[in-house]
């Protein structure tokens, strides 16, 4: 169970959402991401679509303006 | 202070993001009262046309002697009786700005965004042009032509939803392929 | 999930600093009230756009984008119920309106290419600068430098336009544009439809579009799903 950092911070929408999508393809079932984000539609939009696609999905914010969203790849 | 930020209210409603649905439904309302209260519907875009041609004044230029200014229509009458603080589509435009502002920093979560590349200062530059010049011709952008023209049941809000849609699809083509970082 | 999380850095409060700009904000309302009531009015309008839009990370730019882009339309439908209420109240506006016989409000506006080609154009603009006219507002008060950029040409290219104006009006509006028989160069549905027809076949249009933005977003995403499925059973199988 591999765990990957994805630094999102300072690009605009819609870059961390297909950043994100891009990079889970690649992950083996049971790996977790960790995207960095400050853009504050990112924020809800990813994990919106992990939720849907159906991965486990954890948010913090870690700083103001500033979330780790934890994705896992439960299938 | 702590004791105020854990409470269940403040998290819902200050803390917390909204749905897109709770937005949707309170902009439509914020929309028709707009409406109801002003005689007008939301426009931002308006102001934006104004704001240039106030300072081009300031600059030495004559936009009084264009034709979107000609003499006796509400556009001339803004431009030379008022100004960014006392006309009242510029001061809802920089209300916007900070509405968003307090909504941040209630939540704690404002912070400066630097820019990461300089394909963001060519994108942006490019598509403020292309999105002021278009709102011109259109007689608006996505809120007075979209929302405001489609909820007006008037043809020209329905072309420009088409038209938009048909811009965006373009215009992520271009992202993906000049303007990811 | 199980997994050690990064130790949060001490976060600084910015509830104070919000409740003076309230507070700012409230007494620059009371110092517009004295130019004119109406412009405080439309202050208190804009704070609260701004904070509704904000709060829900509203983007039109993305209702637009996301289907094509990322498979998603929650924003799509979202924007699409908006449509549908603010027809409602508009709806009972305008026809309040015409049964008093005058002038009936709203946006009604010339239609033609000019309609499409500035509407294309704003489509491209928003989707490359990462904002349309509200989310660029929204986020230069949220910090975004980029957005910061993207206004001042957005008020270039607006006045610019503005200054050719006259030869739009002149070459393409007055000679391309449509006219539903009462008005010279836009077209006012109920004009053409007449008031039910236009009212109600408005709302059964958004109705539609909701179902296609449903049905969309259900297919686009099962299909990712298979895809990425597949690739996962690749991966464990001994590739990646």
């Amino acid at each position: 169970m591999a765990e990957y950092r994805l630094d999102c911070l300072g690009e605009a929408c819609p870059v961390p959402l297909l950043k994100t999508q891009k990079k889970i393809e690649g992950l083996k079932v049971g790996d977790v991401l960790i995207v960095e984000i400050d853009h504050s539609c990112a924020m809800k939009n990813v994990p919106e679509w992990a939720r849907k696609v159906g991965y486990n999905v954890d948010i913090e914010e870690v700083e103001e303006g500033q979330w780790d969203v934890y994705i896992e790849k439960t299938k | 202070m702590t004791k105020l930020t854990e409470h269940p209210f403040f998290k819902k409603v200050i803390k917390d993001a909204w749905s897109y649905w709770t937005g949707a439904m309170l902009l439509a309302v914020l929309n028709v009262s707009l409406l109801v209260v002003s005689g007008k519907p939301w426009g931002i875009t308006g102001a934006f046309a104004n704001w240039g041609s106030w300072i081009y004044r300031l600059l030495g230029g004559h936009p009084e002697n264009w034709t979107y200014y000609a003499p006796g229509s509400s556009n001339a009458k803004d431009l030379l009786e008022q100004s960014f603080l006392t006309n009242n589509l510029s001061v809802q435009d920089i209300g916007i700005i900070f509405g968003a502002l307090l909504a941040v920093l209630l939540a704690s979560q404002f912070k400066i965004k630097k820019i990461k590349s300089w394909k963001q200062v060519v994108a942006a530059i490019l598509g403020g042009l292309l999105m002021g010049y278009g709102a011109r011709l259109a007689f608006g952008c996505n809120i007075g032509a979209l929302f405001s023209g489609i909820a007006s049941m008037s043809l020209h809000g329905w072309v420009f939803a088409v038209f938009i849609f048909l811009g965006a699809i373009a215009g992520s083509k271009l992202l993906v392929k000049y303007f990811m970082t | 999930m199980d997994i050690k999380k990064k130790a949060p850095k001490k976060k600084r409060n910015q509830l104070p600093a919000g409740i003076v700009l309230l507070v700012l904000i409230i007494i620059a309302g009371i110092l517009f009230s004295g130019v004119s009531p109406m412009l405080a009015i439309f202050w208190m309008f804009g704070i609260a756009f701004g904070f509704v839009l904000q709060k829900s990370r509203f983007c039109f730019t993305a209702s637009m984008r996301d289907p094509a882009l990322t498979g998603s339309t929650s924003l799509t439908r979202a924007v699409i119920v908006a449509f549908a209420v603010a027809t409602v109240g508009f709806g009972a506006v305008q026809f309040s309106a015409h049964l008093k016989g005058v002038p009936i409000p709203g946006n009604i506006f010339p239609v033609g290419i000019h309609t499409a080609l500035g509407a294309f154009m704003f489509g491209i603009g928003m989707v490359i600068s990462g904002g349309c006219a509200s989310g660029t507002l929204m986020r230069v008060g949220e910090g975004f430098i980029q957005q910061w950029i993207s206004i001042v040409f957005f008020v270039i290219g607006s006045v610019w336009a503005a200054k050719d104006f006259g030869w739009w009006t002149d070459n393409v509006i007055s000679k391309f544009s449509i006219s539903d028989g009462v008005l010279k160069n836009a077209v006012y549905l109920p004009n053409v439809f007449g008031w039910a027809g236009a009212f109600f076949g408005q709302l059964v249009v958004l109705g539609i579009l909701f179902i296609i933005a449903e049905w969309f977003e259900y297919r686009k995403l099962n299909l990712t799903q298979e895809v990425s499925e597949n690739k996962s059973i690749g991966a464990r199988q001994g590739g990646i």
